[in-house]
């Protein structure tokens, strides 16, 4: 499948930006009600305290950040008119527009400051990685503030939108518990909509914000419906009981059946880059020897993986960093012309470890359809090479407490970029968190990786980065802490009438420029 | 069964069977919470979300939700609140536990009783007709019935019920508990819910109309050959009048015994129903805590079960009361 390489995928999202205009043609009408589809409630509604994807869902359409992502990955202006960066890369002065919370009252800079400092650097698990790296956060005057930071720190401006660094209203939150403040259940943001209703388990209801700081949403209001079976979902999308049905919530295996639907439009491409690997214990005995790793890559076709387990929905794994990442990939280390499929090599480099008799626990998320059917392929491929494995479904929470603890010997994980390597890929290979979930589990610890990490984590010049990334493309390529297993494409189904989806990267974001179509 | 007689017999049973029962719910959740408390899987990971946290702020949620003490002082500060009437905090939801329950109770009661009465009653009368005549053509249809009603598992049914019904034909909704697109009120939106909940019904109640069938006719077989029935006959009595009236009464005790036995299984059949129609009642909510690991909501709510088939058990027992002259409480 080289069709699918890093270029061609830039190329068809130019031509899906270029067509944007094409179809923006049929002028955008306000009015109507779109029903988006929710896999599971919301746990509250403050995206200033939580990570998760339904309390995101919802929270970022009802709250701002300083800044936005662009469909092109560029911050631009959310609440912050503008900004400047100091020379030295540590200041970065922001000036706010003029906005009101929904309540009214006047968003200010010293709304930004609490928020960050009060609330999201003790509550928000992403916030707090910015966090560590912020000297100050002041307001000099009302409509400025200023971060300082300890050293240059490249993904900043991408930790600062309304996922990780929501502006909440300080008048509601000051001298009380953030984590159970009632407005966490009836948010007062300033978004471009505002909280209407919550009948927990059922629906959302959010409405639109007239007096919004920029151009005001065209649905008078959105449904945010609780779906919680997958088959169920697409099942809503047809019978016209749902109007949208995002990438994270798509069963893969219904998407050929919405693609035939004439009612129904569907898209595919990179939105934010994830990356589906598989850990690699380097601490069990025989994996512990890079050569037995290497023979683990050519004995397995990602490809296949890709067609049958992801429905097709995945590029096939080109290097540590993915494909979504142009200055992180390496042409010279791409794992699909390093590592093709090829069981004779894996043989032999299994031979010259020494290796036999080789029996691998596969521990995997049991409600991951996709990591279920990787595994059924991976053992009959690692069985052709001598290597038997055994499938240990777990459920979530008992996945999380084994792999995080060494408890496995091969383990399925699907990690998001969160917009930048340094935010979302740099845990996979860096050694410091190790022990705490959703970080390296491998057991791997290079400190020339974890030094040239920390080097491309802190540099703004995207040039600059790419020399530490080859650097590292090219250890990593020889040790395999992790199997790199194929980039996420992510889909999504709507009704025909719905338009003026993804002007931005995050598929949650931007209701506000949903339309729908007269008839 | 003591057979004191008089009107206020009842009442003093139904007392002393509920101070016995005090003590089983009570064992109900010390065993719920320690098998909770031992099974792998920690709630502060699906509380914080897929991504690294610092150490530190772990430990203050863990703090913060009490998960920090031993499991001796967590169940004993439990026990001394539930006693109190506070069934705790749920951690996912920053809620009280009663409210969550009580927000969801109506919606699990309303799909449950229709359950009962109408899995109750067509398989009595499946069961009556098939027992009239046995090895007719209806007997051998409403015991093929049956027979597929024990085989057919509930979520697969729902999902075949929505593809049928939603998808193919459009005649009913596929999920949720009203409409979404209109706002009705009044008796519209009494019908729009009643329309919502034909197809979870259908597949929660199938296998209780199937057992309910295959006890009746086993049972009205054995009663219609009792020496009463044969002097029934004797008098010259109608077959129906002999059947509904006198058959069917003593041939019903089994079968409410079977009522109360299986409004556990239909509490536990409606966490994957709810779960398969988007039904946002008790039986979802225990789904989702158990996803999160949530434990005040699943203690709640095992708590409140076991009570409920208590409750339903009680009841059944008066009603053999009613049913049968025989027995005196």
């Amino acid at each position: 499948m080289t069709w699918l390489n890093p270029k061609r995928v830039l190329i068809v999202l130019a031509a899906f930006l270029l067509a944007a205009p094409a179809i923006a043609q049929d002028t955008p009408v306000k009015g109507g009600t779109a029903i988006v589809v929710l896999g599971s409630d919301p746990e509250h509604l403050n995206p200033g305290i939580s990570t998760s994807y339904p309390v995101g869902a919802v929270g970022v359409n009802v709250f701002s950040g300083l800044v936005r992502l662009a469909a092109d990955g560029r911050p631009e202006g959310d609440l912050a008119a503008s900004w400047t960066v100091s020379s030295d890369n540590l200041v970065y002065t922001f000036t706010l527009r003029e906005a009101n919370f929904h309540d009214g009252t006047p968003v200010t800079s010293a709304d930004v400051v609490y928020s960050m400092i009060e609330v999201e650097a003790p509550n928000h698990g992403r916030f707090k990685t910015a966090y560590d790296k912020i000297a100050s956060i002041e307001a000099p005057d009302a409509a400025t503030v200023v971060i300082t930071l300890k050293e240059p720190f490249a993904p900043l401006l991408s930790l600062l939108t309304v996922f990780d660094a929501a502006v909440l209203p300080k008048h509601v939150y000051e001298n009380t518990d953030a984590l159970t403040n009632p407005a966490n259940n009836a948010p007062i943001g300033s978004g471009p909509f505002k909280f209407a209703n919550w009948v927990r388990g059922e629906r959302v209801e959010i409405v639109r914000n007239d007096d919004y700081f920029l151009e005001p949403a065209l649905l008078d209001k959105v449904i945010f419906r609780i779906v919680p079976q997958d088959v169920a979902r697409s099942t809503a999308l047809e019978v016209g009981e749902a109007d949208l049905l995002w990438g994270f919530y798509m069963p893969p295996a219904d998407l050929p059946r919405l693609e035939a639907d004439p009612n129904i439009n569907t898209w595919t491409g990179i939105t934010i880059p994830a990356l589906y690997f598989v850990f690699i214990n380097n601490n069990t005995p025989g994996l512990d020897d890079a050569r037995v790793r290497q023979a683990i890559m050519y004995a397995i076709d990602r490809d296949q993986i890709v067609e049958q387990a992801q429905g097709g929905l995945g590029q096939a794994g080109s290097g540590p960093f993915g494909a979504g990442f142009a200055y992180a990939y390496d042409e010279a280390t791409d794992y699909r012309t390093l590592y093709p499929y090829d069981p004779t090599k894996a043989k032999e480099l299994l031979a010259d470890a020494g290796v036999t008799d080789l029996k691998l626990r596969y521990v995997y998320d049991s409600a991951r359809g996709a990591f279920a059917a990787a595994g059924d392929i991976m053992r009959d491929q690692l069985r052709q090479v001598g290597i038997d494995l055994v499938l240990q479904p777990a459920e979530r929470a008992v996945m999380v407490d084994r792999v995080y603890k060494g408890d496995y010997d091969l383990s399925m994980q699907s990690f998001t970029s969160g917009g930048d390597p340094a935010i979302g890929y740099h845990r996979i290979y860096h050694s410091a968190e190790a022990g705490t979930p959703f970080v390296n589990a491998t057991g791997y610890a290079n400190p020339d990786v974890d030094a040239w990490l920390a080097e491309a984590g802190g540099l703004a010049d995207q040039d600059a980065r790419a020399t530490y990334y080859r650097q590292i493309d090219e250890v990593i390529a020889a040790d395999v802490p992790v199997m790199v297993m194929f980039d996420e494409l992510a889909s999504e189904a709507s009704s025909a009438g719905l338009r003026g989806m993804r002007t931005l990267l995050d598929q949650r974001d931007g209701l506000e420029f949903l339309w729908f179509a007269k008839p | 069964m003591a057979a004191e007689g008089g009107g206020n017999g009842l009442a003093v049973y139904a007392l002393r069977r509920a101070v016995n029962a005090i003590p089983l719910i009570l064992g109900v959740v010390v065993v719920n919470f320690v098998l909770i408390a031992l099974a792998p899987g920690d709630p502060v990971t699906s509380l914080i979300g897929e991504y690294p946290a610092p150490p530190e702020y772990v430990e203050r949620v863990r703090r913060d939700f009490g998960l920090d003490r031993s499991l001796p002082e967590r169940l004993g500060l439990y026990l001394v609140n539930v006693a109190k009437g506070d069934l705790g905090f749920s951690f996912a939801n920053r809620q009280p536990v009663l409210d969550l329950l009580l927000q969801r109770l109506g919606r699990t009661l309303v799909l449950m009783l229709s359950t009962v009465v109408v899995a109750t009653g067509v398989g009595l009368l499946l069961g009556v007709l098939s027992a009239r005549k046995p090895g007719s053509l209806t007997d051998r249809g409403a015991t093929g019935f049956a027979l597929l009603g024990y085989a057919v598992p509930e979520f697969w049914l729902g999902q075949l019920l929505i593809l049928v019904f939603a998808v193919s034909l459009g005649w009913l909704p596929a999920g949720g508990f009203r409409s979404v697109r209109v706002d009705y009120t009044g008796f519209a939106a009494v019908l729009d819910t009643m329309k919502h909940m034909i197809l979870p019904m259908a597949a929660l109640s199938f296998r209780y109309m199937a057992i309910t069938t295959r006890l009746t006719r086993a049972s009205l077989l054995e009663v219609m050959s009792a020496q009463y029935i044969v002097a029934a006959r004797g008098r010259g009595l109608s077959e129906n009048a002999v059947l509904w009236r006198h058959a069917l009464r003593a041939a019903a005790l089994p079968v409410v015994t079977v009522i109360g036995y299986n409004f556990a299984f239909i509490v536990a059949g409606s966490a994957l129903v709810e779960t398969v129609f988007g039904w946002p009642g008790i039986g979802r909510l225990m789904y989702d805590s158990i996803y999160t690991r949530d434990y005040p909501v699943l203690l709640g709510i095992l708590l409140f079960v076991s009570v409920t088939v208590i409750i339903v058990n009680l009841i059944t027992d008066a009603l053999y009361a009613v049913l049968d002259p025989r027995v005196r409480y």
